[in-house]
């Protein structure tokens, strides 16, 4: 590899600092284009018939009336798929439109376009589906050991990853036990699923729409469509926000196969309430614990048996499982570890990727786990923590040995030893539990305050091919050299766009960069989650800047007749003239391996990252209320590319995670969603939203560009059991399910 | 949404002439078309009331007469409310979000229809809605549900805060229908469900709420809106209390009360009034007279809390008004 330009330092706004976002202003502005903006000459409106029951038999389908309203261009069911009517991230058991089987609430049946979108949904009432109503399978233990219905063809089981290291038999002197729940907990991204869909003389598609992965939607949608890939071209629309819930196909194949059947473009665009039905959850679970630890607090073993909810239809339920399990003792060296994970399927809404990804459930219960064991030790919880702490060296129950920066006991001592906020102040309403509600002046109020560490994999895991593609062009724009920037990489908000210019202008030691619409006439980008993109695209963007690099700097050795090592960019101008180069690179990070099927050994996961919170919470113990007056975190990122962004990152993960400790919840009754709209799904709001002061390890990893960290998860995984660990040092309660709600502060029994 | 006709009547007459058992009346909209697009309401016509004279706050003569045009923000906002009946302005304050607030009316916000999701999907039954088709609510998921003034056909919560303070004020609602115009007491505009849960108010076909009149009450000055809810803003009551105190020295003289959250309409408690007057100011007065309040309350599956919530709701309310003296 050659070294970056040392021209860099002519450059401004590179790696390390924090450059203005090039879609900043425009969303400040409310100027920015999203999804949901889009707008073509002559385009129709499509529309989703979804189930109104969790399970039930389809006897007929009847369209006859929905046809006849005037405006109406289509209307299909099932038997319109040209290809396979099957869809899903890992395994295709989804069908685009159901064919006489529902298994979920809000699972499409039918579809419609028409001239205008009320026309479209007047339509769609009309269409007469006969429903034989059948029970719903609503409870994910039940139905992997009861005797209950079979969902799909396999069985209810959409995967079990075991592990099993050192002695099962091994035995304590101390041992805590805990059941654990964690509810539904949504995405709750702000723009809605949408897109639009324009049939092409060529017989294709063009889809632009919001997503976090266009070539796997390009992959599903070929399927289903029967067309090859160079049929389906698909460009990013701009997304309001993903979190994992774009992972998944919504509107995708809908939208195109409307298209292709009215000869028009077709847009689609859920409102909220289909929203909450048209992308996958964070997978409800239920947790069972044993930890046993010498009087010393040393971890001697840990068994652990954890049912995660993956719904109708697998979605990314395997990977979720495989994270939980692998991720599911935390950050603690432990020789003896039992553990039985199943992602299952049941009649409730599909579950699949969220911010987190199964380490997020984990994480509550094992956290909540070693609190309980600094209980019965007597112990100080941070103490309990730093004594089994992970460090680098440090074997994960899988037997991979942790090769890189394993700061754990350093980022607990870091928020441990921040000064405390300030006592409360009796003027500023504000920072009471209840806020201005008038429910306290300081009565009742007890403060609490709770740590929480959590490890999180990054990157994509157990031997895929985790790969993403970059082309650069570099020419002479105006007098200056300018770099065009092109991935297919889903910029969802989190600042991708910024981070690929900032390494364009360090490796290139270049001002202009530009980056191109992401699409699918470049190579595949991967997905946009695993606190993957910065590394992996972030990775093939850099090794592209090389490729760039080293051509031009032989063009150089040809203008100079000598070698350089540096180019200013008034040289740079210089050699090239009017050449341009274009390199396309793709880009991988080291492999991973498969999990022993057995055991649950391998060298499953390319890099960890790790994050501690420490919650301080007051607690009116009377009325139940909670406020989170802080939430510090500490975690290492390896290098801060973008140390704002960094931040954003960690603040936004800390509330999500703030969020499903006390507020947000999917209910979920048998199989039907009752809260679908953000009046009755609760995210918190900015007054709910405490000061988070954040520490930032920069330990290199070798393994890594730049030696970065990803960044996005691990907050939202420690998160959440700081604020409940800080809510039971408050009252003195159990509390074993978040989110934790008034009612749970106020009935229940102290442990 | 269904289609509909769009009405502007020019006068309050008019309005009422038009409208029919099939017609709505539009004010600030933030129900109304939220419930038509869920077609949860389908009214064939809707009439634009919203350049009909029906604004105003007057304070002439004691009291408030509240024009029912009048937008939340605005009410809230107006010092003779703000000193006068702190609890209305918190009401108002505490309610739903600035966006809302600025769009509700106050008739409006009397009429609002409750936050029950059976109520509001339309693929459940509800009695509400559909009468005699079942209330799933009663099994189902009934956390915000009430437990005062339910009945076996329906046990969902009145939604409004500002009913709640106004119900504590003895107000009373100004109507205006075919056959002219007439004053109800709020308490009795609102119907307990029994078994007609879609008769909600004691509404004549036509009838169109044009004010509310606030009798003067000069020790509201001393008044208190409390809600508890599951978040810091934006959300429902889960438990609320409008308490208005008259004290001499330590002893309480007279006492106004009224809880939310709680009721299938807003709920006076005038056990719980007696229970505090004439007694001495005391956190023990408090705890019991609150006790009062548990009489008659009839717990679901989900909302067992609220009985006992409700109860602490009212002895922090007494003790925080202790404070705003």
């Amino acid at each position: 590899m050659t070294k970056p330009a040392e021209v860099t330092r002519s450059t401004t706004g590179g790696i390390g600092e924090s450059p203005l976002r090039p879609d900043g202003a425009l969303k400040v502005r409310g100027e920015f284009a999203y999804s949901s903006d889009l707008w073509h000459e002559d385009m129709v409106w499509g529309v989703t018939l979804r189930s109104p029951h969790p399970h039930a038999r389809i006897r007929s389908v009847d369209l006859t009336e929905a046809l006849r309203v005037p405006g109406v261009h289509a209307v299909l069911t099932h038997q319109d798929v040209p290809g396979t009517n099957r869809y899903g991230l890992e395994h295709a058991d989804q069908p685009v439109l159901a064919v006489d089987l529902v298994r979920y609430h809000g699972e499409p049946v039918a579809l419609v376009a028409a001239d205008h979108p009320e026309t479209a949904r007047r339509a769609m009432k009309r269409i007469k589906v006969d429903y034989e109503v059948l029970t719903p399978v609503s409870d994910a233990e039940h139905a992997v050991h009861g005797d209950g219905p079979r969902l799909h063809r396999d069985g209810n089981v959409v995967r079990h990853v075991p592990i099993r290291r050192g002695d099962q038999n091994a035995t304590a002197p101390v041992v805590v036990h805990g059941v654990y729940e964690v509810g539904m907990q949504d995405q709750a991204f702000l723009g809605p699923e949408s897109g639009l869909a324009v049939p092409a003389e060529d017989g294709g598609v063009d889809l632009f729409v919001a997503t976090q992965w266009l070539h796997v939607d390009q992959r599903q949608i070929c399927y289903a469509l029967g067309l090859p890939a160079d049929k389906v071209r698909l460009t990013l629309a701009g997304v309001g926000g993903a979190f994992g819930g774009r992972e998944d196909l919504s509107i995708q194949v809908h939208a195109c196969l409307l298209a292709r059947h009215t000869g028009k473009p077709v847009k689609m665009v859920y409102n909220r309430e289909e929203s909450f039905y048209g992308h996958v959850h964070r997978h409800p679970a239920k947790l069972y614990y044993e930890h046993g630890a010498t009087e010393d607090g040393r971890l001697v073993y840990v068994r652990s048996r954890i049912y995660l909810d993956g719904g109708a239809y697998a979605s990314s339920t395997p990977a979720v499982v495989a994270n939980a399990a692998t991720l599911g003792f935390g950050p603690y060296n432990v020789d003896n570890v039992t553990m039985d994970c199943w992602g299952v399927y049941t009649n409730n809404p599909p579950c699949g990727a969220m911010r987190g990804f199964g380490a997020v459930q984990a994480g509550f219960a094992y956290e909540s786990q070693m609190d309980k064991l600094a209980a019965a030790l007597g112990m100080d919880p941070v103490e309990v923590r730093v004594r089994n702490a992970m460090s680098e060296g440090s074997t994960m129950p899988t037997g991979q040995v942790l090769d890189s920066a394993a700061p754990v006991a350093e980022l607990l001592r870091l928020v441990r030893d921040r000064p405390m906020p300030a006592e409360r102040g009796e003027l500023d309403l504000r920072a009471m539990p209840g806020g201005v509600s008038n429910t306290t002046h300081g009565e009742g109020v007890v403060r609490g305050v709770g740590y929480a560490v959590g490890v999180k994999n990054i990157c994509f895991s157990e031997g895929f091919d985790d790969y993403s593609t970059a082309r650069l062009r570099l020419e002479v724009l105006g007098g200056e050299p300018a770099a065009t920037i092109h991935t297919a990489a889903a910029e969802v908000g989190q600042g991708l766009v910024t981070i690929e210019q900032q390494i364009v202008r360090t490796e290139l030691g270049i001002q202009q960069v530009t980056v191109h619409p992401a699409d699918t006439t470049v190579g595949n980008g991967g997905s946009t989650s695993a606190s993957r993109q910065t590394y992996v695209t972030g990775g093939a963007v850099k090794a592209a800047c090389e490729a760039v690099r080293e051509k031009l700097l032989k063009l150089a050795v040809t203008r100079f007749g000598e070698p350089r090592a540096n180019l200013t960019p008034a040289e740079i101008v210089s050699v090239l003239g009017t050449e341009v180069i274009e390199e396309t690179v793709e880009w991988r990070h080291r492999p991973t391996t498969a999990l022993d099927p057995e055991t649950g050994q391998g060298f499953a996961h390319v890099q960890y990252g790790f994050a501690a919170h420490r919650a301080v919470v007051d607690v009116d113990v009377e009325l139940g209320l909670v406020k989170v007056v802080e939430l510090a975190c500490a975690q290492d990122v390896g290098k801060a590319l973008n140390p704002q962004a960094v931040v954003g990152q960690i603040h936004g993960g800390s509330v999500q995670g703030l969020g499903l400790a006390v507020m947000e919840e999917i209910q979920v009754t048998e199989g039907k969603v009752r809260n679908p709209s953000f009046t009755d799904y609760l995210i918190p709001t900015i007054l709910d939203t405490p000061p988070m002061p954040v520490d930032v390890l920069e330990l290199a990893d070798p393994h890594a560009p730049y030696g970065l960290r990803g960044v996005g998860e691990p907050p939202t995984i420690s998160s959440t059991p700081a604020v409940v660990a800080a809510i039971r040092a408050a009252t003195g309660l159990a509390l074993t399910r978040v989110p934790v709600r008034p009612e749970h502060l106020t009935l229940e029994e102290p442990r | 949404m269904r289609e509909y006709r769009f009405e502007r009547p020019g006068t309050v007459t008019e309005a009422v002439r038009r409208s029919g058992s099939d017609t709505a009346y539009l004010a600030g909209g933030t129900t109304l078309v939220d419930l038509m697009k869920l077609e949860v309401m389908t009214p064939g016509r809707v009439l634009d009331i919203n350049r009909l004279p029906l604004r105003g706050l007057d304070a002439t003569g004691g009291g408030l007469r509240i024009g029912a045009l009048e937008r939340m923000t605005d009410v809230a906002a107006d010092p003779r409310v703000r000193l006068g009946y702190p609890m209305l302005s918190q009401a108002l304050e505490l309610s739903a979000s600035g966006q809302l607030r600025n769009m509700a009316s106050i008739g409006g916000n009397l009429l609002q229809r409750t936050r029950c999701g059976y109520f509001r999907d339309v693929s459940m039954p509800c009695n509400k809605r559909q009468p005699g088709s079942g209330c799933p609510a009663i099994r189902g998921e009934n956390r915000m549900h009430a437990v005062l003034g339910t009945s076996d056909s329906c046990v969902a919560t009145h939604p409004s805060d500002l009913a709640v303070a106004l119900a504590a004020l003895d107000a009373r609602v100004q109507l205006q229908g075919r056959d002219g115009v007439r004053t109800v007491n709020l308490c009795d505009f609102y119907l307990l469900p029994a078994d007609t849960p879609h008769l909600e108010h004691d509404l004549r076909p036509g009838e169109l709420v044009t004010g509310v009149i606030v009798p003067r009450l000069d020790w509201a000055q001393r008044s208190i809106y409390l809600k508890i809810r599951d978040r810091q803003s934006y959300e429902f009551a889960l438990s609320s209390a409008a308490v208005a105190i008259r004290r001499e020295g330590d002893t309480i003289v007279e006492a106004r009360v009224a809880v939310g959250g709680m009721g299938t309409r807003p709920w006076r408690l005038p056990a719980v009034e007696r229970a505090l007057a004439g007694r001495p100011a005391t956190s023990n007065t408090y705890a019991a007279a609150a006790t009062a309040t548990v009489d008659g309350t009839r717990p679901l599956r989900h909302n067992a809390f609220k009985p006992e919530l409700m109860q602490r709701t009212l002895i922090r309310a007494l003790l925080e008004l202790e404070q705003t003296r």
